[in-house]
């Protein structure tokens, strides 16, 4: 007994007590940097309790010393950090944490340890700290929340520490379907499992625990005449044999969404690191789309709140009773039991079957009769009926439990009358059951509210889904599995090949069991009750006088106190506090728990990892990175990225000690004097075919299409509705009513989509087909006085010649062996050709430019080069000069939008008085006054420049660039009533006082006449 | 003037050696895709002279006779797949025998890339990265599936089922993406089987 403090003498013997461990096999482990050891089976908490460990951690507010109250995923106080450095996560609840060979695990929230803690003076000045203390303390001066209190407050307040590092794990997720999904494997999960799977229907059952059974092993009872346990055992193995089941433990279902969309959450490795070197994901996130779901969640135990009842040692008391049983171990040698219900009774008598006394039952209800009763009182324990616990006794700092009082309690909820002591070192608590409602409600499910069990239960959902059992209010064995059965052959049958039904559900028996007395409070007596806290919720440190105070101060609707108090907002999401707040604020304003209502259930049901909900999308598969061709390539030749869309193109190619401004320099003037070639294959690329394609473009764009003769291009600009413009790009007429598109490279998907969607809902009478091609074709401009001595040197069949080729013209043909169309269209200004070749000769083709082109100094060029090329030239660029709210007349380009052409989209808005009013902005030039000075993206002009703002905006920068040909600054601008300020001086106030001023021009600041492309 | 050399998408990437399925990129296919009203006895009687056979009207489905497969992409569109080197003949005879029809042929055989995708855990695999459940009844061999995978677009057809050997399909750019994808949800270790009989699990 030394060595293993808590735990009973005959534990892991028989099949009594520590039925789940194995103490042949022991485990070691670490708590708090200390050595212990526990048993193959155990969990940290009981492995804790084994070594006399009692006090796991200290409370959020007060640093008060908190041990373990609950059994799994209900536990509010026992969290604790596990692993170390960038493995460690903090938070888990120690009952739900299983134990494996070196496993390491801390407490929380305690400085400088959980033994000793300095902010347990918070305790001690915890009559200062009352409900909303923040929102009422730390208001003045404001600016100090943000840089002196708040930081203050975060240290002191607070659970577990985020992990030190980037997570080395893996996590993924996994899709899939099933008829039925069954949350909870306990009796009633497995019954419902069992009917369902019978049909052949696809079934899924999910447990948050590691064995599946739930509670049956502690709650009493047979089923078709043998043990609870062993038609567990049996039926599980059954339906694990069925080709039509699928079996989960571990895995939560954390939420339930619209059309029966499930969300379960699958801890693959945490009890075996070992599958993680083996290559197992720690996490799976499943989402699963679900024909029927039936939910089986249980019920969890509440506490009754009275003096100082979160002292370590005060346990719900199936807590209790299940850490006897499945591991062996009792918080304590000498229990009282504290109850308003029979269940409580099995907790005292298996607590003397197995050897831990029980000073004394203490049972609010007048009388104690019944066979459960009978049971305690034939084992001899000693039962106080009418009786609540007013105070308790502990050692100094809180830590060791000595004594509770107890004194007669009225139906009233009056505590008064002679008192009495009892010696004690831990108290097993019981106020009765509260369904576990949460998945029900996630979706929108309601609830109603059950005199008798004093609790809320669902009432039938919209969705597809039933809840069953302990979790419907349905607490009677056989009742249980009987609408169990009825659930699941139910469920079956939405199964597309429906076999015959279940047949009928087993038998069972067990005792029967006398109605609770609902109690929400026992309140502390006399002088005790000073300095006495009875906490409701004990992860977020919220007592009966908190929810009584926020009353008083107005915060009425039980959403607001929530919020006041932070009632339920705790990562235990109220389990064990939310109906028993709702009590105590009944007492406290009268009102009737239904009345006052409860707070909304949210997701999740438990916290889960963010790394399964990131999954597989992490490091370079966190977001796709489109690829041209020619990737590969640009990166082996030092190209700096651009991401345009999912794209990454060449922003420039800097060479050897080249800043990335040498290298945009550098290539703007090979492309002006020498050759230079462009991977231009994200560009859009859109067949369309049909006998109304000519019609369909008419429509689609400003300028006119259906005129255009097969073997010729044209620039184009689209609109939306409201006569913005939204993409450009040239378009050429392959054959009769056959057209290529281009589209900008951000806009290739949404243009197809925009055509689609015309010709599907609106142009239905249209014979149009649209194919985007993007995919299929590499695409290379290949601009500069030499572009065209360099394709005369490939081998094809192409002739290059301006006759033959003039510009604006296409043509189809072979070069270097490949399938080429031939483009002769210019960005830069300059003469130039776009070239395409199926994707998979890209790379190749992209390599004999190259070799070509050595002789007249080629080089490639990237993304920026490209935009001061075309800015050089005035072109405006999608998403540049237009954002949305800018129309083709505003950027001067009335000479491509008709006004010969019945109809087109956008218009009828370009008439709308905004849009055609004379003070819009319209794009000009600029020319800084200093050629130096290079205006900022998106600097805003001024009509006067003042100390400070606010100053009349006259317009703003849309692209500005350093000019290598110009050897000066030059802008483009969208200034109100621009066009007609020509050679005015305008002025841009910068950050930092400074005024920039500028001329305004033209935007064409290179060739103005054009001649450098018609050679 | 000889034909130019053809670098597919995938052909750089090395094939990790810890996977629980075989994987491969399928580079002697070509493509073309076809579009068609579906009740224009022209455009089908077209189609089907230069096919052998009919177009699949069925959704989701495939027909596959000799070298050429057809797969149903959408209620008035189709993807051909054949030998890669005959791709530019058989878009030829396609065009002509359509002749006026309104259709539209496109050849598109560097558009996508095919990922081969053969072994016992393949359809578990792509429900790592699709909301598709693979392992429904109806997802027997010549069964095509458009779907997002891995977030990107793509496609599916089911090849032979014992031992399942599956094609999925990408857009050429994103062909490295679903690859390094299934590299890292098919490893060893992490497979997924989705019902089905297994050991008896834990009970209280």
């Amino acid at each position: 007994m030394s060595n293993n403090p808590y735990r009973v003498p005959t534990a892991g013997i028989g099949d009594d007590v520590g039925r789940l461990i194995d103490p042949k096999k022991q485990i070691d482990f670490r708590w708090n940097g200390n050595k212990f050891a526990g048993f193959e089976g155990d969990t940290l908490a009981s492995a804790l309790f084994a070594n006399g460990i009692r006090v796991v951690g200290r409370s959020f507010k007060y640093h008060r010393p908190r041990g373990v109250v609950g059994l799994a995923s209900d536990e509010p106080n026992a969290l604790v950090g596990v692993g170390s450095g960038n493995l460690q996560e903090p938070n888990l609840r120690a009952s739900q944490v299983e134990l494996y060979q070196g496993l390491e695990a801390k407490a929380q929230n305690a400085w400088p340890s959980v033994d000793f803690d300095i902010g347990q003076m918070n305790s001690i000045f915890s009559r200062f700290f009352p409900a909303g203390f923040y929102y009422k303390t730390f208001m003045w001066p404001q600016s100090f929340w943000k840089n002196v209190y708040e930081p203050i407050i975060r240290r002191a307040a607070g659970l577990g520490v985020a992990p030190g590092g980037a997570d080395p794990d893996t996590y993924e997720q996994f899709n899939c379907h099933c008829d039925v999904l069954i949350v909870g494997g306990g009796v009633a999960g497995l019954a419902a499992a069992q009917a369902a799977s019978a049909s052949g229907a696809r079934v899924i059952i999910a447990d948050e625990n590691p064995q599946f059974g739930g509670i049956g092993d502690i709650a009493g009872g047979s089923i078709e005449n043998q043990p609870q346990t062993a038609w567990i055992r049996e039926t599980a193995a059954a339906l694990a044999q069925a080709e039509n089941v699928h079996l989960m433990t571990r895995t939560t279902v954390v939420g339930h969404y619209h059309h029966n969309f499930v969300m379960m959450h699958e801890r693959v490795a945490d009890h075996d690191p070992a599958l993680l070197r083996s290559g197992a994901p720690r996490h799976r996130l499943w989402k699963v789309r679900a024909k029927k779901s039936i939910v089986a969640s249980g019920a969890l135990e509440r506490p009754i709140p009275f003096a100082n009842n979160d002292r370590p040692g005060v346990m719900l008391s199936t807590s209790v009773r299940g850490h006897l049983i499945r591991y062996g171990v009792a918080p304590g040698y000498r229990g009282t039991i504290f109850t308003n219900n029979d269940d409580a009774y099995r907790t005292a008598t298996a607590l003397v079957q197995a050897g831990v006394s029980v000073a004394r039952i203490i049972d609010v209800r007048p009388e104690a009769n019944g066979p459960l009763a009978e049971e305690a009182e034939k084992a001899g324990i000693q039962i106080s009926t009418g009786m609540a616990i007013c105070g308790l006794e502990a050692s100094v700092g809180g830590k060791q439990i000595k004594s509770v009082r107890i004194a007669p309690y009225s139906g009233s909820g009056r505590v008064s009358g002679a008192e009495e002591e009892i010696r004690c070192d831990f108290v097993a608590v019981s106020g009765g059951w509260n369904p576990a409602v949460h998945i029900h409600c996630h979706n929108g499910g309601k609830l109603d509210f059950d005199e008798g069990l004093q609790s809320f239960v669902p009432r039938p959902h919209d969705d597809p889904m039933q809840t069953i059992g302990a979790a419907n209010g349905t607490f009677g064995l056989q009742a249980i599995l009987q609408e169990a059965y009825q659930a699941g052959e139910a469920g079956g049958q939405s199964s597309k090949s429906a076999k015959a039904g279940a047949g009928k559900a087993p038998a069972a028996e067990s005792v029967s069991e006398n109605a609770l007395q609902p109690i929400w409070f026992a309140p502390a007596t006399g002088k005790y009750n000073e300095g006495n806290k009875h906490f409701i919720d004990y992860q977020n440190d919220v007592t009966a006088a908190d929810l009584e105070l926020a009353q008083r101060e107005g915060f009425e609707s039980v959403e607001h106190t929530k919020r006041y108090t932070t009632l339920g907002m705790a990562t235990d999401q109220g389990k064990t506090s939310n109906i028993v707040g709702l009590g105590v604020l009944s007492g406290s304003t009268g009102k009737a728990i239904p009345e006052i209502g409860t707070t909304t259930f949210r997701p999740p049901y438990t916290p889960f990892s963010l790394g399964s909900i990131a999954g597989t999308q992490k490091g370079s598969l966190f977001h796709v990175v489109r690829r041209t061709a020619v990737f590969d390539w640009h990166g082996e030749n030092g190209a700096v990225w651009e991401p345009i869309g999912d794209w990454r193109r060449a922003y420039c190619y800097p060479r050897g000690d080249e800043d990335k401004h040498a290298a945009i320099n550098r290539e703007i003037l090979t492309v002006r004097e020498k050759v230079g070639i462009l991977d231009a294959s994200t560009l859009g690329k859109i067949e369309i075919k049909g006998p109304d394609a000519g019609a369909l473009l008419d429509r689609i764009y400003t300028n006119t299409f259906s005129t255009l003769k097969p073997g010729r291009g044209r620039y184009g600009l689209m609109m939306n509705e409201m006569g913005f413009l939204f993409d450009d790009g040239v378009t050429v007429c392959l054959a009769e009513s056959h057209y290529l598109m281009h589209t900008t490279s951000g806009g290739a998907e949404r243009i197809a989509a925009w055509l689609e969607e015309w010709l599907q809902t609106e142009w239905t009478d249209m014979q149009v087909f649209v194919t985007p091609v993007t995919e299929q074709w590499s695409q290379f401009a290949i601009a500069g006085p030499k572009a065209r001595a360099l394709l005369e040197k490939l081998e094809g069949d192409v002739d290059f010649s301006p006759e033959a080729l003039p510009f604006m013209g296409c043509v189809a043909g072979t070069i270097e062996g490949c399938q080429a169309r031939v483009f002769r269209i210019s960005f830069s200004g300059e003469l130039s050709y776009e070239i395409a070749v199926p994707s998979n000769n890209g790379r190749v083709f992209w390599e004999k430019l190259l070799e070509a082109g050595e002789e007249f100094g080629v080089e490639p060029y990237g993304t920026e080069p490209l935009h001061v090329l075309r800015a050089e030239k005035g072109f405006i660029a999608i998403g540049d000069e237009s954002d949305g709210t800018v129309t083709p007349l505003d950027l001067g380009l009335n000479w491509a939008v008709s006004k010969k052409k019945a109809d087109y989209i956008g218009k009828r808005a370009l008439e709308l008085p905004h849009l055609s009013d004379e003070n819009r902005k319209e794009l000009v030039g600029l020319l800084t006054d200093d050629p130096n000075e290079v205006l900022p993206d998106g600097a805003y002009a001024v009509a006067q420049v003042k100390d400070k703002p606010p100053m009349d905006m006259i317009g703003q920068v849309t692209s500005t660039y350093w000019s290598p040909t110009l050897n000066r600054s030059i802008a483009m601008a969208l200034i109100e009533k621009g066009r007609s300020r020509m050679g005015e001086k305008i002025s841009f106030p910068l950050e930092g006082g400074k005024t920039v001023k500028a001329e305004i021009v033209s935007p064409v600041f290179y060739d103005q006449e054009g001649a450098r492309q018609n050679v | 003037m000889s034909e130019a050399l053809m670098i597919t998408a995938l052909s750089e990437l090395d094939l990790p050696n810890n996977l629980t399925l075989k994987m491969s990129e399928v580079v002697d296919r070509g493509m073309i895709d076809l579009r068609g009203l579906p009740d224009d006895k022209k455009f089908l009687s077209a189609a089907k002279k230069v096919l052998g056979f009919d177009l699949p009207r069925t959704p989701r489905s495939s027909t596959e006779q000799g070298e050429l497969v057809c797969l149903w992409m959408s209620v008035d569109q189709w993807l051909i797949t054949c030998p890669r080197k005959q791709t530019a003949d058989l878009h030829a005879r396609l065009v002509e025998a359509l002749g006026d029809t309104h259709s539209l042929a496109v050849n598109v055989s560097d558009a996508r890339s095919i990922i081969r995708l053969e072994g016992e855990t393949v359809r578990e695999t792509l429900m790592k990265g699709s909301s598709i459940d693979f392992t429904q009844p109806e997802f027997t061999a010549g069964t095509v599936r458009r779907m997002s995978f891995a977030e990107v677009a793509a496609m599916v057809r089911i090849v032979s089922e014992e031992p399942d050997v599956f094609e999925l399909m990408v857009f050429r750019s994103y062909a490295h993406h679903a690859w390094d994808w299934i590299c890292a949800t098919a490893k060893e270790g992490s497979g997924v089987s989705f019902l089905g009989a297994r050991e008896s699990p834990a009970t209280v």
